[in-house]
């Protein structure tokens, strides 16, 4: 329905999940949730058709989204515990930590100062530092080299897509093989990526100077918001079992839809009218 | 042997149900029909079937085309108020209740004055079965205005401070005239034909609500159209300690006492009765019609052996003990479902869709509750026979209990797909609440693969709800306007790719015109040209 159900190859980690054909994902018949967020689930800057299926990651997002006045909300849980579900942790050496430094999307830009974050983390983290931008980031030579100067490896898991052009399907699994080589995920805001480091094994941290959107409206109460609901998931080290708790809450990963529930809530096609259809089934990479 | 007393009616018969609702009938009323003893008179219509087996038994009825339904016995026929009073009778049946005992000749008797006519013909420690409709019954709840019958000359009316309104009342009123009420029961579906009878002990045992929820279900079958549905404001009755107040009718086993003991009730009853409308007024009532229960049982045991039965459920007699104790699987599903707890009601249909108790629809299957725990729906174990026993009073874990018999799964499953959308539960899914795509939604959540189209069709309704009509009115006219919105948003997402279409042909035909556009359709016509005369040396060449 929505072009962003395609982000981070959302739509094709579920269609991987029915046993569909994850190079070419079916139109989900709804919107999908695509990040963690603190109102309603769905991205302020998107237009929605009433009677259009909303479907959310957790139950709190959908008694907020009702509070809001939303309807039609179900919750599916994020696309990445139906990932981390289907892939099976090979159980490689963890070491050291991945960093998300707070960015913004297409568009926008952060405003803050790189140098004393760096410090900061220089001066938490005891193994090495893994640090991933996203791809505006990454492609900006001078804040990539502030990172690398610093010592740190410097990635991006990739671009998002949008529009269903460069549409990336390989982004939440390179993200997961990332994750999974650390043990400890940080960030200096509390947000998806810290949610799914919890689930992939990363033990998480929230720390250090949360940096401003140039412009930055607080939508639903803002960073202010989150740390008030949250304080527990801030700080250089956490409650590792109620952050658990949490990101396994907040990505509903403990209600997961059997396949055959989801596509019929996505009216997606059948495994039967698919014509290879004895070959199909959870595909394994 | 046939007398006629005077009143009788001609042409006129209330056993073939032409002139107003049938007479009594059912094998569940046999179980009050055997209180009966000694010289017995049968009031008003009932079934031949019903007449007990005794050789001392008297009809009255007051219509005379009834008077040879009952061969064998001695008939009167005519209006109440013109029998004699002696020789008085040991038990006086008045199942139908006090309604149709007087004919269109009589003047209008009030309840209370038909009572003691009644009265008047019963011996000292006589006993009364007696037959009562609640005005105020969901058959009357959900009902639509009917038209009056030939027999509504003149209509019982709830208006009418003459009879009882509401349970406590009805049975203080008997206990006024000097009956002691020993068994008294809660019917369903009706008066004349109940096929379940629930005594006070049931009626206040909270353990096995499931199963007089699936027993109520059973029994009111909507077979017209009605306001709401009957079924559904009965099981919430019972679910609301309602089972006696909302039952349609009320039946009690009652006998005239000794002079002495029926002053010291009526002082107890008296008081009880300027308390009623208090809760704690009828805790008192109940206690004090326990205790002169008692005391009436142990008298009629010594008149006579009978027992009256607790409970009857399908016609047949149970003891409560035998009941299973749990909630029904609807109410644990409808539950879930408002809580939101998707996952609980994943557990509760695999587990019931992977069981033996499939094909039982849910509002007839009951989860059993082990004593002193809350049944844990991941612990479910389909029923089987012969499977564990819950042992003592230590928590297991539940089993689904059938108490209807089996069909098809999906049949099953349709039906509570039904019960989510009418019971205003189909918000839940975000998906158009259409009965077949619910269905399938629900296999789904039980991992199996259902198509909408391979749902079973809807079995033909008998009736409709009103409430069901308005509600799906307001649901497909929600359902327009949201597909008119989406056939809007398709639209302009229509005209957006045609324009980018547009746009990219366009541009195809700028690039082609440039040198190395040219170049490139100059190379794959060439190649195109090539694949031709292949394919055609190749065909020569066969």
């Amino acid at each position: 329905m929505h072009h962003a159900n395609h982000y981070y190859g959302h739509s094709h980690v579920l269609a991987r999940y029915c046993g569909l054909d994850d190079a070419d994902p079916p139109r989900i018949q709804g919107y999908l949730q695509h990040g963690w967020n603190i109102g309603d689930g769905m991205a302020p800057d998107h237009e929605y058709v009433p009677g259009v299926a909303k479907f959310v990651w957790s139950e709190r997002v959908r008694r907020r989204a009702w509070s809001l006045g939303r309807r039609e909300v179900y919750v599916t849980g994020a696309p990445w515990a139906y990932l981390v579900a289907m892939t099976p942790d090979p159980g490689a050496r963890r070491e050291g930590t991945i960093w998300y430094p707070f960015h913004g999307w297409e568009g926008q830009h952060i405003v803050g100062d790189h140098d004393s974050l760096i410090a900061e983390i220089r001066d938490t983290e005891t193994g090495p530092v893994t640090v991933c931008l996203y791809w505006q980031e990454f492609r900006d030579k001078r804040v990539r080299a502030l990172y690398e100067r610093a010592g740190f490896r410097v990635i991006s898991h990739g671009y998002r897509g949008g529009w269903w052009k460069d549409l990336d399907p390989g982004f939440l699994y390179r993200q997961l093989a990332e994750q999974r080589r650390h043990s400890r995920v940080a960030s200096n805001r509390l947000s998806s990526a810290i949610m799914y480091g919890t689930l992939a094994g990363c033990e998480p941290a929230v720390y250090g100077d949360p940096m401003q959107l140039e412009g930055e409206k607080s939508a639903f109460g803002g960073q202010a918001r989150i740390v008030r609901e949250w304080p527990e998931m801030h700080g250089k080290q956490l409650d590792l079992s109620h952050a658990r708790a949490l990101a396994t809450a907040e990505l509903g990963a403990d209600r997961l839809l059997p396949p055959a529930e989801l596509r019929r809530l996505f009216q997606w096609p059948s495994l039967r009218e698919d014509p290879d259809f004895e070959l199909t089934g959870v595909l394994t990479r | 042997m046939i007398t006629l007393i005077g009143g009788e009616m001609l042409a006129w018969s209330d056993l073939d149900g032409s002139h107003g609702p049938a007479p009594a009938s059912g094998d569940a009323l046999r179980s009050i029909i055997s209180q009966a003893f000694g010289r017995t008179l049968v009031v008003g219509p009932h079934a031949q079937s019903l007449i007990p087996a005794s050789p001392d038994v008297t009809v009255l009825v007051r219509g005379n085309a009834d008077v040879d339904a009952y061969p064998g016995v001695t008939v009167l026929c005519g209006s109440l108020e013109k029998l004699a009073a002696s020789p008085a009778y040991d038990t006086i049946v008045a199942l139908d209740g006090l309604g149709r005992l007087h004919s269109a000749e009589a003047a209008p008797y009030s309840w209370d004055e038909t009572l003691a006519q009644l009265l008047a013909l019963l011996a000292p420690d006589g006993r009364l079965l007696l037959g009562f409709e609640n005005l105020f019954g969901v058959h009357r709840l959900t009902a639509l205005p009917a038209a009056p019958a030939d027999a509504d000359w003149v209509v019982a009316d709830d208006h009418d401070p003459a009879r009882p309104a509401g349970h406590a009342r009805w049975l203080s009123r008997l206990t006024d005239a000097g009956l002691t009420v020993t068994a008294d029961y809660a019917a369903y579906p009706s008066l004349t034909s109940p096929t379940v009878l629930l005594a006070r002990a049931a009626r206040t045992e909270p353990a096995i609500a499931g199963a007089l929820e699936a027993a109520v279900a059973a029994a009111v079958r909507p077979d017209s159209d009605s306001l709401t549905d009957p079924a559904r404001l009965a099981t919430a009755a019972v679910r609301h300690g309602l089972t006696a107040e909302l039952a349609p009718a009320w039946f009690a086993v009652a006998t005239r006492e000794a002079a002495a003991t029926r002053e010291a009730a009526a002082q107890g009853a008296r008081a009880t009765h300027d308390a009623a409308a208090t809760e704690e007024a009828g805790a008192i009532h109940e206690a004090a019609g326990a205790t002169r229960e008692a005391a009436g049982a142990t008298r009629e045991a010594a008149v006579r052996g009978a027992e009256a039965p607790e409970a009857v459920i399908g016609s047949q007699v149970v003891r409560i003990a035998d009941l299973p104790r749990g909630r029904t699987l609807q109410d644990h599903l409808l539950t879930a479902a408002q809580r939101r707890d998707l996952p609980e009601m994943r557990d509760l249909l695999t587990a019931w869709q992977s069981g033996a108790a499939a094909g039982v629809p849910a509002a007839h299957v009951i989860v059993s509750a082990p004593v002193g725990d809350q049944p844990r729906p991941a612990e479910l174990i389909p029923h089987a026979p012969g499977g564990d026993a819950l042992v003592g009073d230590q928590p297991g874990p539940a089993e689904l209990i059938p108490r209807a018999p089996g069909g098809d799964a999906l049949v099953a499953l349709r039906a509570f797909a039904t019960e989510a959308i009418t019971a205003g539960y189909a918000h839940l899914w975000p998906i158009q609440a259409d009965e077949a795509e619910l269905t399938a939604v629900l296999a789904g959540m039980t991992g199996r693969e259902l198509e909408p189209s391979e749902v079973p069709p809807a079995p033909p309704r008998p009736a409709h709800a009103v409430g069901d009509l308005l509600a799906d009115r307001d649901r497909l006219t929600r359902e327009l306007s949201e597909a008119k919105a989406k056939h809007e948003w398709y639209e302009s997402m229509l005209r957006g790719r045609e324009a980018e279409l547009k746009r990219v042909r366009q541009m195809n035909a700028l690039l082609s015109a440039t040198v190395p556009g040219k170049a490139a359709t100059s190379l794959v016509g060439g190649l195109r040209a090539g694949k031709r005369a292949v394919r055609k040396m190749v065909r020569r060449g066969r």
